[in-house]
């Protein structure tokens, strides 16, 4: 069945609560992590559909940074976190202690993505804390992959996921802010469930 | 020079000439162009999955390789072509995350798009010309009738043209 298309008020609140406490979680984490103040906007959960996700973030062929990870015990999912290319490598920038000036670019590269992988590990992460401490569950993760790409290809994969089990996307948005930095870093964090793990979820939930 | 037509995901358009036909980013999806360089008439195609046989329903047709080929097909013949005349050409299918270990079949679905839409192409009788698929980076391609040039672009690589 397509859980999407029988979702009830009741649910995408549930769904909202997750989003709300795991970015809380995430925040607090990069925070730790950047020893600097971390503000997150209230996170927006929407149903769209498939056909869609891709417009819904902008430009089809803005560069951007995105970090995968897997969770698969009791509760199977892809969480990715998403961000565009020049504020992924301002993040990056911040974690990275040395010069990067007299290197070259593969070697910049690499060090840049290794640090965000740290970092969206770090976020995704935090989300999947809350989520354990909400469910009780043990949500160990797989080691983070790095993704720079155009916003429309990483979304068409994203959208394809969300296709094998029906034809709606269930995203949770939100903005992470960095104080004391002119840019506002603001990223986009996506649960992508594997077949059957919505209605596993919210029946844990007691809403389903 | 035309305005350019967006084939959206799942979408399905088909053109006399002049046409201009854009898809934007495509990842794991693949985007299918099957035209008749007589008649300059052209269809795109932009798919997102392989298979649609464990779909309970399919709103869209151009979602799955298997039930967007033919009416590809079907949509080109309404336009009067003649099928043997038929050549195609596709990009996409990349596989944009790599994991190490087993889960790497839940991001291969790029390559199962590629082998489902060629397996298709080749039970339907369309000759493939042209392809540019697999590799971990995304894809934005166009076709003009003017040129009858499959233009395909990579971040970071440049264009070329199939």
């Amino acid at each position: 069945m397509d859980p999407t298309s029988e979702f009830t008020s009741i649910h995408m609140d549930a769904i909202k609560e997750i989003g709300n406490i795991g970015t809380g979680n995430a925040a607090t984490a990069l925070s730790r992590l950047l020893e600097r103040i971390v503000d997150m906007d209230v996170p927006v959960a929407e149903l769209v559909p498939i056909y869609e996700v891709s417009a819904h973030y902008g430009s089809p062929e803005t560069p951007v940074c995105a970090v995968l990870v897997r969770t698969e015990e009791n509760f199977s999912c892809s969480l990715i976190f998403m961000i565009e290319e020049f504020k992924a490598d301002m993040l990056a920038n911040l974690i990275i202690p040395m010069d990067l000036s007299g290197m070259d670019e593969e070697t910049r590269l690499q060090i840049r993505n290794s640090a965000l992988a740290e970092q969206g590990n770090i976020i995704l992460g935090a989300f999947l804390n809350a989520l354990s401490m909400i469910t009780g569950w043990v949500l160990p993760t797989t080691a983070p992959a790095v993704a720079r790409d155009m916003l429309g290809s990483i979304m068409d994969l994203v959208a394809s996921m969300f296709g094998v089990i029906g034809d709606s996307a269930m995203l949770v948005k939100t903005n992470l802010h960095v104080k004391d930095l002119d840019e506002d870093l603001g990223g986009t964090l996506i649960m992508i469930p594997d077949p059957g793990s919505l209605e596993t979820l919210l029946s844990k939930l007691g809403v389903l | 020079m035309v305005q350019p037509v967006h084939v959206g995901m799942a979408d399905l358009v088909v053109s006399r000439h002049p046409a201009h036909l854009v898809t934007l980013g495509l990842g794991s999806c693949i985007g299918l162009v099957i035209y008749d360089q007589m008649s300059k008439t052209v269809g795109m195609v932009h798919i997102m999955l392989p298979d649609s046989r464990e779909a309970k329903n399919i709103p869209k047709p151009g979602k799955f390789a298997d039930t967007a080929v033919p009416l590809l097909l079907d949509e080109l013949a309404k336009l009067g072509v003649n099928k043997s005349q038929l050549r195609a050409k596709m990009a996409g299918g990349a596989q944009m995350f790599s994991m190490p270990g087993k889960d790497s079949a839940i991001f291969a679905v790029g390559a199962r798009n590629t082998e489902a839409t060629l397996k298709m192409l080749s039970s339907e009788g369309v000759r493939l010309v042209a392809q540019d698929t697999g590799g971990s980076k995304g894809r934005s391609v166009e076709f003009d009738t003017d040129t009858m040039k499959f233009t395909v672009k990579t971040l970071g690589l440049g264009t070329k043209e199939l």
